[in-house]
Protein backbone atom coordinates (compact mmCIF):
# COMPACT_ATOMS: atom_id res chain seq x y z
CA UNK A 1 0.00 0.00 0.00
CA UNK A 2 2.80 2.32 0.92
CA UNK A 3 4.50 2.08 -2.42
CA UNK A 4 1.18 2.95 -4.00
CA UNK A 5 0.93 5.94 -1.68
CA UNK A 6 4.43 7.01 -2.61
CA UNK A 7 3.54 6.71 -6.26
CA UNK A 8 0.50 8.89 -5.76
CA UNK A 9 2.61 11.51 -3.96
CA UNK A 10 5.17 11.30 -6.74
CA UNK A 11 2.51 11.71 -9.41
CA UNK A 12 0.94 14.63 -7.48
CA UNK A 13 4.35 16.28 -7.06
CA UNK A 14 5.12 15.86 -10.79
CA UNK A 15 1.71 17.25 -11.68
CA UNK A 16 2.27 20.33 -9.52
CA UNK A 17 5.71 20.79 -11.05
CA UNK A 18 4.28 20.48 -14.55
CA UNK A 19 1.50 22.97 -13.77
CA UNK A 20 4.04 25.43 -12.37
CA UNK A 21 6.18 25.07 -15.50
CA UNK A 22 3.12 25.58 -17.66
CA UNK A 23 2.10 28.66 -15.71
CA UNK A 24 5.59 30.11 -15.98
CA UNK A 25 5.66 29.39 -19.72
CA UNK A 26 2.22 30.93 -20.21
CA UNK A 27 3.18 33.98 -18.16
CA UNK A 28 6.47 34.47 -20.00
CA UNK A 29 4.81 33.82 -23.36
CA UNK A 30 1.99 36.26 -22.65
CA UNK A 31 4.45 38.88 -21.43
CA UNK A 32 6.56 38.52 -24.58
CA UNK A 33 3.40 38.74 -26.71
CA UNK A 34 2.20 41.86 -24.88
CA UNK A 35 5.62 43.46 -25.22
CA UNK A 36 5.69 42.64 -28.92
CA UNK A 37 2.21 44.12 -29.37
CA UNK A 38 3.14 47.26 -27.45
CA UNK A 39 6.27 47.59 -29.53
CA UNK A 40 4.40 47.14 -32.80
CA UNK A 41 1.46 49.50 -32.06
CA UNK A 42 3.28 52.71 -32.99
CA UNK A 43 4.35 51.11 -36.26
CA UNK A 44 0.82 49.98 -37.06
CA UNK A 45 -0.44 53.45 -36.13
CA UNK A 46 2.01 55.13 -38.45
CA UNK A 47 4.26 57.23 -36.27
CA UNK A 48 5.42 57.48 -32.68
CA UNK A 49 5.64 60.47 -30.43
CA UNK A 50 9.15 61.39 -31.54
CA UNK A 51 8.06 62.58 -34.92
CA UNK A 52 7.12 66.12 -33.85
CA UNK A 53 3.46 65.92 -34.66
CA UNK A 54 1.92 69.38 -35.01
CA UNK A 55 -1.51 70.09 -33.54
CA UNK A 56 -3.60 70.68 -36.64
CA UNK A 57 -6.92 69.56 -35.22
CA UNK A 58 -9.94 71.84 -35.08
CA UNK A 59 -12.21 74.07 -37.11
CA UNK A 60 -10.32 76.34 -39.49
CA UNK A 61 -11.75 79.38 -41.22
CA UNK A 62 -10.66 79.98 -44.82
CA UNK A 63 -13.22 82.74 -45.47
CA UNK A 64 -12.21 86.32 -46.31
CA UNK A 65 -11.28 86.65 -42.63
CA UNK A 66 -8.18 84.65 -43.58
CA UNK A 67 -7.45 85.66 -47.18
CA UNK A 68 -8.87 87.10 -50.40
CA UNK A 69 -11.75 85.25 -51.99
CA UNK A 70 -10.77 82.75 -54.68
CA UNK A 71 -11.12 83.64 -58.34
CA UNK A 72 -9.51 83.70 -61.73
CA UNK A 73 -6.41 85.48 -60.43
CA UNK A 74 -6.36 84.10 -56.91
CA UNK A 75 -4.37 82.20 -55.74
CA UNK A 76 -2.70 82.07 -59.13
CA UNK A 77 -1.05 85.34 -60.09
CA UNK A 78 1.76 86.50 -62.32
CA UNK A 79 4.40 84.86 -60.16
CA UNK A 80 2.93 81.37 -59.97
CA UNK A 81 0.51 81.02 -62.89
CA UNK A 82 1.33 77.67 -64.51
CA UNK A 83 3.21 77.33 -67.77
CA UNK A 84 0.76 75.42 -69.98
CA UNK A 85 1.70 72.99 -72.72
CA UNK A 86 0.00 73.00 -76.14
CA UNK A 87 -2.53 70.42 -75.03
CA UNK A 88 -3.72 72.61 -72.18
CA UNK A 89 -3.86 75.65 -74.45
CA UNK A 90 -6.00 73.70 -76.93
CA UNK A 91 -8.40 72.84 -74.12
CA UNK A 92 -8.54 76.49 -73.09
CA UNK A 93 -9.46 77.52 -76.62
CA UNK A 94 -12.64 75.45 -76.61
CA UNK A 95 -13.33 76.15 -72.97
CA UNK A 96 -16.49 77.90 -71.84
CA UNK A 97 -17.23 78.63 -68.21
CA UNK A 98 -20.49 76.68 -68.32
CA UNK A 99 -18.56 73.47 -69.13
CA UNK A 100 -17.31 73.37 -65.56
CA UNK A 101 -18.84 70.37 -63.81
CA UNK A 102 -19.37 72.48 -60.69
CA UNK A 103 -22.55 73.76 -62.39
CA UNK A 104 -23.86 70.23 -61.92
CA UNK A 105 -22.65 70.13 -58.30
CA UNK A 106 -19.49 68.12 -58.97
CA UNK A 107 -17.30 68.90 -55.95
CA UNK A 108 -14.15 70.96 -56.14
CA UNK A 109 -10.90 69.05 -55.76
CA UNK A 110 -7.25 69.82 -55.18
CA UNK A 111 -5.72 72.33 -55.72
CA UNK A 112 -8.94 74.43 -55.64
CA UNK A 113 -10.78 73.11 -52.61
CA UNK A 114 -7.98 74.15 -50.26
CA UNK A 115 -8.40 77.76 -51.38
CA UNK A 116 -12.19 77.89 -51.44
CA UNK A 117 -13.28 80.44 -48.86
CA UNK A 118 -15.03 78.13 -46.45
CA UNK A 119 -14.40 76.40 -43.15
CA UNK A 120 -12.82 72.99 -42.72
CA UNK A 121 -12.48 70.56 -39.85
CA UNK A 122 -9.19 68.73 -39.32
CA UNK A 123 -9.13 65.56 -37.24
CA UNK A 124 -5.90 63.75 -36.38
CA UNK A 125 -6.03 60.04 -35.67
CA UNK A 126 -2.96 57.84 -35.12
CA UNK A 127 -3.18 56.30 -38.56
CA UNK A 128 -4.82 59.08 -40.58
CA UNK A 129 -5.68 62.76 -40.84
CA UNK A 130 -9.19 63.71 -41.91
CA UNK A 131 -9.95 66.93 -43.76
CA UNK A 132 -13.66 67.69 -43.78
CA UNK A 133 -14.47 70.61 -46.09
CA UNK A 134 -17.64 72.64 -45.64
CA UNK A 135 -17.55 73.40 -49.36
CA UNK A 136 -19.24 70.60 -51.24
CA UNK A 137 -19.41 68.38 -48.11
CA UNK A 138 -16.10 66.76 -49.01
CA UNK A 139 -13.94 64.47 -46.87
CA UNK A 140 -10.31 63.71 -47.63
CA UNK A 141 -8.47 61.00 -45.75
CA UNK A 142 -4.69 61.18 -45.52
CA UNK A 143 -3.33 57.76 -44.62
CA UNK A 144 -0.32 57.69 -42.34
CA UNK A 145 0.03 53.92 -42.02
CA UNK A 146 2.09 53.26 -45.10
CA UNK A 147 -0.67 51.88 -47.28
CA UNK A 148 -0.53 52.44 -51.00
CA UNK A 149 -3.32 53.08 -53.49
CA UNK A 150 -4.60 50.26 -55.61
CA UNK A 151 -5.44 50.56 -59.29
CA UNK A 152 -9.10 51.12 -58.40
CA UNK A 153 -8.52 54.04 -56.01
CA UNK A 154 -9.15 56.80 -58.55
CA UNK A 155 -11.60 59.47 -57.41
CA UNK A 156 -12.32 63.20 -57.51
CA UNK A 157 -10.25 63.76 -54.36
CA UNK A 158 -7.62 61.18 -55.26
CA UNK A 159 -5.72 58.99 -52.79
CA UNK A 160 -3.69 60.71 -50.10
CA UNK A 161 -0.81 59.41 -48.03
CA UNK A 162 1.31 61.34 -45.60
CA UNK A 163 3.71 61.52 -42.71
CA UNK A 164 4.83 63.92 -40.00
CA UNK A 165 8.30 65.34 -39.88
CA UNK A 166 9.61 68.25 -37.84
CA UNK A 167 6.15 69.59 -36.98
CA UNK A 168 4.97 69.44 -40.55
CA UNK A 169 2.35 67.16 -42.08
CA UNK A 170 3.48 66.12 -45.54
CA UNK A 171 0.76 64.87 -47.89
CA UNK A 172 1.01 63.44 -51.39
CA UNK A 173 -2.15 62.85 -53.39
CA UNK A 174 -2.38 60.87 -56.62
CA UNK A 175 -5.11 58.88 -58.41
CA UNK A 176 -7.27 61.83 -59.44
CA UNK A 177 -9.82 61.28 -62.19
CA UNK A 178 -9.66 63.52 -65.25
CA UNK A 179 -11.39 66.85 -64.60
CA UNK A 180 -12.03 69.36 -67.37
CA UNK A 181 -11.70 72.17 -64.81
CA UNK A 182 -9.40 70.35 -62.44
CA UNK A 183 -6.66 72.91 -62.16
CA UNK A 184 -8.51 75.59 -60.24
CA UNK A 185 -12.18 75.90 -61.23
CA UNK A 186 -11.66 79.27 -62.93
CA UNK A 187 -9.24 79.20 -65.81
CA UNK A 188 -10.39 76.38 -68.04
CA UNK A 189 -7.29 74.33 -67.37
CA UNK A 190 -7.97 70.60 -67.08
CA UNK A 191 -6.18 68.14 -64.86
CA UNK A 192 -5.39 64.53 -65.66
CA UNK A 193 -4.93 61.22 -63.88
CA UNK A 194 -1.25 62.19 -63.75
CA UNK A 195 -1.96 65.12 -61.45
CA UNK A 196 0.08 64.96 -58.25
CA UNK A 197 -0.60 67.31 -55.38
CA UNK A 198 1.85 67.68 -52.53
CA UNK A 199 0.92 69.63 -49.42
CA UNK A 200 2.83 70.69 -46.35
CA UNK A 201 0.74 71.74 -43.37
CA UNK A 202 2.16 73.49 -40.35
CA UNK A 203 1.15 75.78 -37.51
CA UNK A 204 2.29 79.38 -37.62
CA UNK A 205 1.24 80.74 -34.24
CA UNK A 206 -2.55 80.59 -34.17
CA UNK A 207 -2.79 80.08 -37.94
CA UNK A 208 -2.74 76.93 -40.03
CA UNK A 209 -0.69 77.21 -43.19
CA UNK A 210 -0.19 75.07 -46.24
CA UNK A 211 2.15 75.15 -49.18
CA UNK A 212 0.56 73.27 -52.04
CA UNK A 213 2.40 72.16 -55.16
CA UNK A 214 0.75 70.81 -58.30
CA UNK A 215 2.36 68.88 -61.09
CA UNK A 216 0.57 67.43 -64.07
CA UNK A 217 2.81 66.62 -67.04
CA UNK A 218 -0.25 66.07 -69.20
CA UNK A 219 -1.04 69.81 -69.12
CA UNK A 220 1.67 71.72 -67.23
CA UNK A 221 5.24 72.23 -68.39
CA UNK A 222 6.44 72.54 -64.81
CA UNK A 223 5.08 72.36 -61.31
CA UNK A 224 3.71 75.43 -59.56
CA UNK A 225 2.73 76.21 -55.99
CA UNK A 226 0.91 78.55 -53.65
CA UNK A 227 0.92 79.10 -49.90
CA UNK A 228 -2.17 80.08 -47.96
CA UNK A 229 -3.54 80.05 -44.45
CA UNK A 230 -6.59 79.45 -42.30
CA UNK A 231 -7.41 81.29 -39.10
CA UNK A 232 -8.93 79.52 -36.11
CA UNK A 233 -12.68 79.14 -36.48
CA UNK A 234 -14.80 81.17 -34.11
CA UNK A 235 -15.57 79.33 -30.87
CA UNK A 236 -18.57 77.07 -31.17
CA UNK A 237 -18.68 77.17 -34.96
CA UNK A 238 -19.93 73.97 -36.51
CA UNK A 239 -19.64 73.07 -40.16
CA UNK A 240 -22.90 73.58 -42.04
CA UNK A 241 -24.20 71.10 -44.57
CA UNK A 242 -23.58 72.34 -48.10
CA UNK A 243 -26.14 70.12 -49.84
CA UNK A 244 -25.43 71.51 -53.30
CA UNK A 245 -28.70 71.99 -55.16
CA UNK A 246 -28.51 71.17 -58.90
CA UNK A 247 -31.16 73.77 -59.80
CA UNK A 248 -29.37 76.57 -57.95
CA UNK A 249 -26.02 75.38 -59.22
CA UNK A 250 -27.16 75.67 -62.83
CA UNK A 251 -29.49 78.65 -62.55
CA UNK A 252 -27.06 81.20 -63.95
CA UNK A 253 -25.89 79.06 -66.89
CA UNK A 254 -28.61 80.47 -69.16
CA UNK A 255 -27.08 83.92 -68.73
CA UNK A 256 -23.86 82.84 -70.43
CA UNK A 257 -23.51 83.89 -74.08
CA UNK A 258 -22.16 80.63 -75.47
CA UNK A 259 -20.19 80.64 -78.73
CA UNK A 260 -21.51 77.16 -79.51
CA UNK A 261 -24.99 76.41 -80.82
CA UNK B 1 -27.64 110.65 -27.08
CA UNK B 2 -25.25 113.62 -27.38
CA UNK B 3 -24.03 114.99 -30.71
CA UNK B 4 -20.63 113.49 -29.94
CA UNK B 5 -22.18 110.06 -29.50
CA UNK B 6 -24.21 110.49 -32.69
CA UNK B 7 -21.01 111.35 -34.57
CA UNK B 8 -19.29 108.26 -33.19
CA UNK B 9 -22.26 106.08 -34.06
CA UNK B 10 -22.45 107.55 -37.57
CA UNK B 11 -18.73 107.03 -38.12
CA UNK B 12 -18.98 103.45 -36.89
CA UNK B 13 -21.94 102.90 -39.21
CA UNK B 14 -20.07 104.29 -42.20
CA UNK B 15 -17.01 102.16 -41.42
CA UNK B 16 -19.16 99.08 -40.93
CA UNK B 17 -21.03 99.86 -44.14
CA UNK B 18 -17.81 100.25 -46.08
CA UNK B 19 -16.43 97.03 -44.64
CA UNK B 20 -19.58 95.17 -45.54
CA UNK B 21 -19.65 96.57 -49.04
CA UNK B 22 -16.03 95.67 -49.65
CA UNK B 23 -16.14 92.24 -48.09
CA UNK B 24 -16.52 89.70 -50.87
CA UNK B 25 -18.84 86.91 -49.86
CA UNK B 26 -18.32 83.26 -50.47
CA UNK B 27 -17.94 82.55 -54.16
CA UNK B 28 -18.73 79.46 -56.17
CA UNK B 29 -17.99 81.04 -59.52
CA UNK B 30 -16.91 84.32 -61.01
CA UNK B 31 -19.70 86.69 -62.01
CA UNK B 32 -18.04 88.19 -65.09
CA UNK B 33 -18.77 85.33 -67.53
CA UNK B 34 -22.47 85.71 -66.81
CA UNK B 35 -22.99 89.38 -65.92
CA UNK B 36 -21.76 92.65 -67.44
CA UNK B 37 -19.97 94.65 -64.78
CA UNK B 38 -19.86 97.75 -67.04
CA UNK B 39 -23.64 98.13 -66.87
CA UNK B 40 -26.15 98.75 -64.12
CA UNK B 41 -29.88 97.97 -64.16
CA UNK B 42 -32.51 98.92 -61.59
CA UNK B 43 -35.72 97.00 -61.10
CA UNK B 44 -38.59 96.86 -58.63
CA UNK B 45 -40.89 93.90 -58.30
CA UNK B 46 -42.74 91.39 -56.16
CA UNK B 47 -41.02 88.27 -54.87
CA UNK B 48 -42.41 85.13 -56.48
CA UNK B 49 -39.77 82.68 -55.26
CA UNK B 50 -36.70 82.70 -53.03
CA UNK B 51 -34.54 79.61 -53.53
CA UNK B 52 -32.23 79.54 -50.53
CA UNK B 53 -29.90 76.72 -51.59
CA UNK B 54 -26.16 76.29 -52.11
CA UNK B 55 -24.09 77.09 -54.06
CA UNK B 56 -26.04 80.34 -54.70
CA UNK B 57 -29.38 81.63 -53.49
CA UNK B 58 -31.66 82.99 -56.22
CA UNK B 59 -34.47 85.48 -55.92
CA UNK B 60 -37.22 85.64 -58.55
CA UNK B 61 -39.20 88.84 -59.03
CA UNK B 62 -42.24 89.74 -61.11
CA UNK B 63 -41.52 93.18 -62.50
CA UNK B 64 -44.35 95.20 -64.03
CA UNK B 65 -43.48 96.57 -67.44
CA UNK B 66 -44.91 99.49 -69.42
CA UNK B 67 -48.07 97.82 -70.72
CA UNK B 68 -48.98 96.42 -67.30
CA UNK B 69 -47.72 92.93 -67.98
CA UNK B 70 -45.25 91.31 -65.62
CA UNK B 71 -41.88 89.96 -66.54
CA UNK B 72 -39.72 87.61 -64.45
CA UNK B 73 -36.22 88.61 -63.32
CA UNK B 74 -33.74 86.31 -61.63
CA UNK B 75 -31.33 87.73 -59.05
CA UNK B 76 -28.25 85.79 -58.03
CA UNK B 77 -27.22 86.11 -54.40
CA UNK B 78 -24.44 84.61 -52.27
CA UNK B 79 -24.10 81.12 -50.85
CA UNK B 80 -26.61 80.36 -48.10
CA UNK B 81 -23.82 78.72 -46.08
CA UNK B 82 -22.38 82.23 -45.80
CA UNK B 83 -25.63 84.22 -45.88
CA UNK B 84 -26.89 82.33 -42.83
CA UNK B 85 -23.97 83.64 -40.83
CA UNK B 86 -25.16 87.17 -41.66
CA UNK B 87 -28.67 86.43 -40.47
CA UNK B 88 -30.39 85.47 -43.72
CA UNK B 89 -32.94 82.65 -43.69
CA UNK B 90 -35.25 81.12 -46.31
CA UNK B 91 -37.95 83.45 -44.91
CA UNK B 92 -36.00 86.67 -45.34
CA UNK B 93 -37.72 87.40 -48.68
CA UNK B 94 -41.34 86.22 -48.45
CA UNK B 95 -43.51 85.80 -51.53
CA UNK B 96 -45.25 89.06 -52.42
CA UNK B 97 -42.68 91.30 -50.75
CA UNK B 98 -41.78 94.29 -52.93
CA UNK B 99 -38.05 94.85 -53.34
CA UNK B 100 -35.89 97.25 -55.29
CA UNK B 101 -32.65 95.96 -56.76
CA UNK B 102 -29.88 97.44 -58.84
CA UNK B 103 -27.08 95.34 -60.19
CA UNK B 104 -25.15 94.01 -63.15
CA UNK B 105 -27.34 92.64 -65.95
CA UNK B 106 -26.91 89.19 -67.44
CA UNK B 107 -25.03 88.89 -70.72
CA UNK B 108 -27.09 86.45 -72.81
CA UNK B 109 -29.43 88.11 -75.30
CA UNK B 110 -32.98 88.46 -74.02
CA UNK B 111 -32.14 87.16 -70.55
CA UNK B 112 -33.26 88.99 -67.43
CA UNK B 113 -30.80 88.34 -64.68
CA UNK B 114 -28.96 90.46 -62.15
CA UNK B 115 -26.05 89.88 -59.87
CA UNK B 116 -24.01 91.76 -57.38
CA UNK B 117 -27.08 93.70 -56.33
CA UNK B 118 -27.84 96.54 -54.00
CA UNK B 119 -31.23 95.52 -52.69
CA UNK B 120 -33.77 97.21 -50.41
CA UNK B 121 -37.40 97.02 -49.43
CA UNK B 122 -39.79 99.31 -51.32
CA UNK B 123 -39.19 102.09 -48.76
CA UNK B 124 -35.41 101.93 -49.22
CA UNK B 125 -34.64 100.16 -45.93
CA UNK B 126 -32.41 97.06 -45.83
CA UNK B 127 -34.12 93.76 -46.60
CA UNK B 128 -32.56 92.30 -43.49
CA UNK B 129 -33.05 94.28 -40.29
CA UNK B 130 -29.69 95.88 -39.55
CA UNK B 131 -28.23 94.23 -42.62
CA UNK B 132 -26.46 95.61 -45.59
CA UNK B 133 -28.08 96.43 -48.88
CA UNK B 134 -25.03 95.74 -51.07
CA UNK B 135 -25.23 92.03 -51.71
CA UNK B 136 -21.75 91.17 -52.85
CA UNK B 137 -18.68 92.17 -54.71
CA UNK B 138 -17.83 90.24 -57.86
CA UNK B 139 -15.37 87.46 -57.21
CA UNK B 140 -12.63 88.71 -59.49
Amino acid sequence: MKPEGNNKELIKSEAIGYTKDLLVKITVGTSVLVLLMLYSIPKLGAQGIDDHIPDLAGIWDGSPRARPVNGENVPWGEDNFPVLNERAIAYQQVWEEIMAPKYDCQPASSPAIQYDPYHMLVTQWPDRVLFRYEKDDQLRTVWLDGREPSATDFSIQGFSVGYYEDDVLHVTTTHFVFDVAGFDDYNGIPSSSQKVITEEYWRDGEDLKVTLTIEDPMFLRESTAYTTRWVAGREGYKLAAYDCDPESSRASVRFYPSKYK
Amino acid sequence: MSIRHWKKAAAAGVILGLIMMMAPVIAHHASTPFYDSSKRVEIEGAVTRFVFRNPHAFLYLDVTVGNGDTSEWQIELGAPVGLRRMGWTPDSLPTGMIVKASGQPSRADGSQGLCCVRMTKADGSPVLEGGRVEERTPAR
